[in-house]
C-alpha cells in the first residue's frame, strides 16, 4: 500500500501532512532532516537556510509535505557544492539529488512509490560509478594499494589497523614515516621496509574483494525490476554494505543517507525492516561517535 | 517522468566527472562520480609547491593557513583557473607584507606507491607560472 493523493502545488497542504505521521514517507522525511542537523553543511549563506529549514521540517507536519521547502534544501545544498568546488564530498551530491527527489515525488499522486522509485535510482546508480571507480578506472584498488596504504596512513583507521591488523603503536608510527612522500625527485639509498604483518595483508587483500563484490551486488539488485525476492534482498545487501562499511569508513553522512532512501524503498505493512532500517542508523551514529576500536584495545590490554 | 530527472543529473554529473579526471586530472574523490575509496589519489597525497620569484629574490613557500582551501582546491583539481586563483592568492599575500613578487611557479604532485613493496615518490601532474603584471 502507497500514499496516494492528488497532484499537489509547490506549498502544499495540511490534510497530506496529517497522512505522513507514522508512514515509512513521515519516517523517511523526518530522518532525512535529522541527518541534515547532525552534519550541518556549507558556507554562511547556505548553512542557516539548511538548518532552519530542517528544524521546520521536524516540527511542522505542513512543512514536511511541502515541496518547495525540499527544493529549497536541495537548491543551498547545490550552491554549497558549487561554492566549494571542487571540494564536497560526493554524498553531498546525493543529498542535493536526493532532496530534489522528495520535492518532486511530494508532486506527484502516488508519493511513496515515486519516491521509493528514485531511491532505488539513485543508490543503483551511484553504486555503479563506485563499482566502475574501483574495477576499471582506477589503477590501484584492485591490487590492493589501497587498503594497504589507507589502514597505515590513515589515522581514522589506525586504531582498526592494530586491533584487527595486529600492528603494535611503534609499527604504525614507523610504517607511516615509511610511507609519508618525498619531495620531487628526492630517493633515500635504503628506503624503510614497510612492516606488514601478514594478517594485514589478507585483511587488505579481503576488504578489496569483499567491498567490490558487496558495492556490485548492491547496484545489481537495486536496478533489476522490483519483485519480492528480490526486494528482501535488496534490503539485506543495502543493510550488509551499511552495517559493515560505515564501523571503518569515516562518513556517517553518506551511511545515514543510504539508510534512509533504504527506509524509502519500505512497504506501508514492513514496519519490522523499517525498524531494522532505523536501528542500522543509530548503529552507524554509534560507529561515528563510539572510538570502538580504541576502547577494544584498552579491553584488550 | 519526474521520478527520472534526480537519476539523470546524478549520470550526467558523474560522466562529466570520469572526464574531468581524466583530461584535467580531477582527484577520482572529489566532483560527484563516486570514485572515493577507490584510489589512493586523493588530497591526503595530493599538494602543490609554491615558488616565489622577485627582483632579489626565488623562494620556496609554505602555503600558509590563508590559502590552504585555494591550495586544496587547486591540488583537487589543477585547472588553469584554480591555479590562477591561488597563485594571485599568493601574490596579493606577498603585497600585503610589501615583498616583492614578479612571478609565481606552482608545482602540482601526487604520490605513488610502488605495488610491491610500497615505496612512495612523486610524480608532478602539471607546472603553472603566473607572471605578475
Amino acid at each position: 500500500m502507497s500514499t496516494t493523493f492528488t497532484s499537489t502545488p509547490w506549498f502544499g497542504d495540511a490534510r497530506r501532512s496529517l497522512a505522513f505521521d507514522d508512514s515509512s514517507l513521515g519516517i523517511t522525511l523526518r530522518l532525512t532532516a535529522i541527518t541534515l542537523l547532525l552534519r550541518p553543511m556549507g558556507p554562511w549563506f547556505v548553512l542557516p537556510m539548511v538548518l532552519a529549514a530542517a528544524a521546520l521540517v521536524l516540527i511542522s507536519p505542513r512543512v514536511l509535505s511541502m515541496p518547495a521547502v525540499w527544493l529549497g534544501i536541495s537548491l543551498a545544498i547545490a550552491l554549497r557544492i558549487a561554492d566549494d568546488w571542487p571540494l564536497a564530498d560526493n554524498h553531498i551530491y546525493l543529498f542535493a539529488y536526493w532532496t530534489l527527489a522528495i520535492a518532486l515525488s511530494l508532486r506527484t499522486p502516488d508519493v511513496s512509490s515515486t519516491l521509493a522509485h528514485t531511491s532505488r535510482w539513485l543508490i543503483g546508480l551511484a553504486f555503479v560509478f563506485a563499482v566502475c571507480w574501483k574495477a576499471f578506472l582506477s589503477p590501484d584498488f584492485l591490487d590492493g594499494r589501497f587498503f594497504r596504504v589507507t589502514v597505515l596512513t590513515d589515522p581514522r583507521f589506525g586504531e582498526a589497523a592494530m586491533l584487527i591488523g595486529g600492528l603494535s603503536p611503534q609499527q604504525l608510527d614507523a610504517d607511516r614515516g615509511a610511507l609519508t612522500p618525498l619531495p620531487e625527485g628526492a630517493e633515500l639509498i635504503d628506503p624503510p621496509t614497510v612492516i606488514e604483518p601478514p594478517r594485514l595483508r589478507v585483511i587488505a587483500t579481503l576488504s578489496t574483494w569483499a567491498i567490490l563484490c558487496l558495492e556490485a551486488c548492491v547496484a545489481i539488485l537495486m536496478l533489476l525490476p522490483p519483485g519480492t525476492s528480490i526486494s528482501a534482498l535488496r534490503h539485506a545487501a543495502l543493510l550488509t554494505f551499511c552495517g559493515v562499511t560505515y564501523a571503518f569508513a569515516p562518513v556517517a553522512g553518506f551511511g545515514w543517507l543510504l539508510l534512509v532512501m533504504g527506509i524509502a524503498q519500505t512497504g506501508a505493512q514492513q514496519t519490522w525492516l523499517r525498524r531494522l532500517y532505523v536501528g542500522a542508523f543509530l548503529v552507524v551514529l554509534f560507529y561515528s561517535e563510539v572510538p570502538w576500536a580504541n576502547l577494544l584495545l584498552h579491553v584488550r590490554g | 517522468m519526474q521520478r527520472f530527472i534526480p537519476p539523470v543529473l546524478l549520470c550526467a554529473v558523474a560522466i562529466v566527472q570520469i572526464a574531468l579526471a581524466h583530461t584535467v586530472a580531477l582527484t577520482p574523490w572529489k566532483g560527484g562520480g563516486f570514485g572515493m575509496f577507490s584510489t589512493l589519489d586523493h588530497s591526503g597525497y595530493r599538494g602543490v609547491d609554491v615558488i616565489v620569484e622577485g627582483p632579489d629574490r626565488s623562494e620556496q613557500l609554505a602555503i600558509p593557513e590563508s590559502l590552504e582551501v585555494a591550495a586544496a582546491r587547486a591540488a583537487a583539481c589543477p585547472t588553469n583557473g584554480l591555479l590562477r586563483r591561488l597563485a594571485e592568492g599568493v601574490v596579493a599575500r606577498e603585497r600585503r607584507y610589501e615583498r616583492a613578487v614578479t612571478r609565481v611557479r606552482l608545482t602540482m604532485w601526487r604520490a605513488e606507491f610502488d605495488p610491491a613493496t610500497l615505496h612512495v615518490s612523486e610524480r608532478t601532474l602539471r607546472t603553472f607560472v603566473y607572471d605578475v603584471h
